[in-house]
């Protein structure tokens, strides 16, 4: 058995610390997503496996409801819809002491009407007198609910929140978005590295400088040139082929940039082999370079979609924020606006986002780290 | 402008005075199949969903294709798209400084003499919602650019009845009453308001509301339209003072739910969530009348919650002011599918169907009042019908880069903890840069 220096155990023991520090949140938003969104609003994901107590208020039904038994208008009811394992502990009749009685006793209101309740939720509520409200007065319960996990949450973001269609129309935007930048910048970068013409050199210097420029100031530009050539075709502005335009015009120097770097590193020889073969560029395009540079296609195809899968200046720019077009991270957005208490909504929306990108990263992990690197180290 | 804003009471008041005897029947219009109209704005769920529906009314009687998207960076985003020429077909204002700003960069089509008609002939007062939605465009000349849809009233203060009778509060009618209530709430243990100035890229205005409803409860409608029109300077002496008052409230950390750290941080949307909690948050929330659409599902309106008016001094001689708003909706191009949407906006059922929902007040004079949604709405008509002045909220009518950027940044600041004096330096240097 091989001996473990100190200074190895202390680098792997830091290496765990960082993993664990960056999974926590990841692993937070899971259980969270997971979890009965009543004790999702009221505790933390890392006291989901223990009892949490809630406090409610609850309405106790009305006139309507009641029933005269010995001398007594009565009316009996159930807090709880359905069975949801939570039981009381205490209770309160006013806002001022929510858990004055506990189970068992009798609290009095101020009209002399009684109500008692069990540990499930039946409540009793009686009256010498008849009740007149149309609604019953508020009991204010405290109960202990067990831990409870659901899938509810991904049901009701999918098909009722429209995260699902938010889904599909950024697949529609990312996959286009990736592939056309992809095939347009194969041919390009070997036509940089390998074909002899005029001005080369120039155009590659002024590719390296359309890296700095920032998307951001070439938005409107962009936008008015798409109105004037949709006003030609008769079709809107802002369409998925613009959103597809836009990604492949801002991925295209950085795509070609790296492609053109992994190229470079091919031995010269092999081209001048297949040309004296009588091999010609589109020959040597296809047979020779396209089989080589798969793992760097698969690098630069992660990095393209997972840049179009996180945007979200783009889309809202370049698409319409209706439901038909609105992608999954202006969707995340709006609901973080419009459903910003409703944290269930907005943890498994944020997970559904996730899974992806998540996906991508495991399937392709190798592919991955290689785009990181590329470029820096020569393969 | 003074007298344009007075006879908005009236109009508004109409609204609810007005019967079923006007009422309208089903729209109907032309075939439009084929056509599609888009519409951009900034209300979110569930107001879209209700946008959506009342779309769904047009594409029924005319055959064409409806889209609402929302998004709450809504003033940003539709500068993008108007400097860009791609905005939506019909663009909704929360206010009609942003509306006047979109005119004069030429993003607006003037909407026609036909429309005009309409507005003067439905809505009451017609002519006073014209000043307010008529801007000059790109060449300086003035065209009628959009019609009111939806207005609210914001002098309202939110409560849970039952928890004002479990402590034995009761409905205060001046502001001494108000405050010295709050004190109470206070020495009971109780935390009096839930504040919330969080909005995405619009944080800020509910303060500004705040702002507003104490100018008017403070100095004379004079001042106001002084202060409005910037006659007056905003670091006047006059706009500190309300400043301060609405500091006495926000900057109270006993005062407010969370301390007032987190008037900042809270979205107004979560903000009245607090009086629905066990134990209760706060006791009150001061808020326009659409508020109750993002109360929490399930909770009625004059059981669970009720309103009154934000009350006035007593010992200024101010009588009942009351402030309000309304948003607006606009061209950006002169499609026939899109000039006749606006056309079946002026129609009563849009508005009857958006009433019923909740959280909608008209100044049509066609819809049936019998249609709001409860009667707790219709006791807005009382507030407006004791009012003694009314005023069109001051952000709202200030330019875009003042109304909708300093003051609401400014008003942040403030409750940051910076200085009335600085802030309202702010935002006058700001003013004072677009003059």
């Amino acid at each position: 058995m091989r001996k473990l220096s100190l200074t190895s155990i202390l680098s792997q023991l830091l290496l765990l610390i960082f993993v664990i520090i960056w999974i926590i949140p990841t692993f937070g938003l899971f259980i969270s997503s997971l979890r009965d969104k009543d004790l999702l609003s009221i505790s933390g994901w890392w006291t989901s496996l223990t009892t949490t107590e809630i406090n409610e208020i609850h309405r106790m039904l009305g006139m309507e409801y009641q029933i005269q038994e010995n001398n007594y208008y009565i009316i009996k009811g159930s807090i709880f819809e359905g069975n949801t394992g939570k039981k009381i502990t205490s209770f309160g009749i006013t806002s001022k002491k929510i858990n004055e009685f506990s189970l068992g006793e009798i609290a009095t209101f101020k009209d002399n009407s009684e109500v008692t309740i069990d540990e499930n939720g039946n409540y009793v509520w009686k009256s010498k007198t008849e009740f007149t409200k149309k609604k019953g007065k508020r009991l204010f319960t405290t109960s202990l609910s067990p831990p409870s996990f659901t899938f509810d949450n991904y049901k009701e973001v999918l098909f009722k929140e429209g995260i699902g269609r938010a889904f599909i129309n950024t697949l529609a935007v990312a996959l286009p978005s990736t592939l056309i930048p992809l095939i347009i910048c194969s041919f390009f970068a070997y036509a940089l590295t390998w074909m002899k013409f005029f001005g080369r050199d120039t155009l590659l210097a002024l590719i390296i400088a359309s890296l700095v420029v920032p998307l951001q100031m070439s938005l409107i530009p962009i936008l008015t040139i798409y109105n004037d050539f949709g006003a030609l075709f008769g079709v809107a502005a802002k369409s998925y082929p613009g959103v597809w335009m836009a990604h492949t015009g801002f991925g295209l120097a950085s795509t070609t940039f790296l492609l053109r770097n992994f190229l470079k590193s091919l031995p010269n020889e092999m081209m001048e082999a297949a040309k004296v073969d009588g091999a010609s560029h589109y020959d040597i395009f296809l047979k020779i370079i396209l089989p080589l540079s798969i793992p760097a296609f698969a690098s630069i195809f992660i990095l393209q979609f997972l840049w179009c899968w996180n945007d979200l200046l783009v889309g809202l720019v370049f698409l319409d924020q209706v439901p038909s077009e609105i992608i999954l991270t202006a969707k995340l957005k709006e609901l973080l606006g419009s459903r910003g208490e409703n944290w269930e909504i907005l943890t498994t929306g944020a997970f559904v986002s996730m899974t992806v990108p998540l996906f991508i990263f495991f399937a392709l992990q190798r592919y991955f780290i290689r785009g990181l690197v590329s470029g820096s180290v020569k393969g | 402008m003074n007298k344009l804003i007075k006879i908005l009471l009236a109009t508004i008041t109409s609204s609810f005075l007005s019967f079923s005897a006007f009422a309208g029947g089903h729209y109907t219009g032309p075939d439009l199949s084929g056509q599609k109209v888009v519409m951009f704005g900034p209300w979110l769920s569930p107001e879209q969903e209700i946008m959506r529906e009342v779309g769904a009314i047009f594409e029924k009687a005319t055959g064409a294709t409806f889209e609402y998207g929302g998004s709450d960076s809504f003033e940003q985003q539709v500068m993008i798209d108007l400097k860009a020429g791609s905005a939506a077909d019909l663009v909704v204002f929360p206010q009609p400084g942003l509306a006047a700003n979109a005119a004069a960069m030429g993003g607006l089509v003037p909407l026609g003499d036909d429309i005009k008609q309409m507005v003067l002939d439905n809505y009451a007062a017609g002519q006073s919602w014209i000043d307010l939605s008529t801007y000059a465009d790109e060449n300086g000349k003035d065209q009628f650019n959009a019609i009111f849809f939806r207005t609210n009233v914001k002098s309202l203060v939110w409560y849970s009845p039952d928890n004002f009778e479990d402590n034995g509060y009761e409905v205060p009618t001046t502001m001494e009453d108000l405050i010295a209530l709050s004190d109470q709430m206070v020495a009971d243990g109780n935390t009096p308001w839930c504040i919330g100035l969080g909005s995405g890229a619009a944080t800020g205005w509910p303060a500004t509301d705040w702002m507003e409803d104490i100018m008017l409860r403070t100095h004379t409608p004079d001042v106001y339209d002084m202060w409005v029109s910037n006659e007056m300077p905003f670091n006047d002496p006059r706009v500190l003072e309300a400043m301060d008052v609405f500091g006495s409230f926000a900057l109270n950390d006993d005062y407010v739910n969370g301390g007032s750290k987190a008037v900042a941080t809270t979205d107004f949307r979560d903000a009245p969530n607090g009086l629905f909690t066990s134990p209760a948050e706060c006791m009150m929330h001061r808020q326009a009348s659409f508020i109750p659409a993002f109360f929490p599902e399930g909770v009625e309106a004059g059981v669970d919650y009720d309103f009154f008016y934000f009350p006035a001094f007593s010992t200024k001689d101010l009588g009942t002011p009351v402030l309000g708003a309304g948003t607006l909706v606009g061209a950006t191009n002169d499609n026939p599918a899109t000039l006749e949407f606006i056309r079946f906006l002026m129609h009563p059922e849009p508005h009857e169907y958006w009433m019923a929902k909740g959280g909608f007040l008209t100044p049509h004079k066609g819809v049936d009042g019998s249609k709001y949604a409860s009667d707790t709405f219709r006791k807005l008509g009382e507030i407006l019908t004791g009012a003694t002045t009314f005023r069109f909220d001051a952000s709202d009518l200030m330019p875009g880069a003042i109304g909708a950027g300093s003051f609401w940044t400014g008003m942040v600041d403030y409750t940051n903890g910076k200085s009335a004096k600085e802030v309202a330096d702010g935002i006058q240097a700001s003013w004072d840069a677009i003059k």
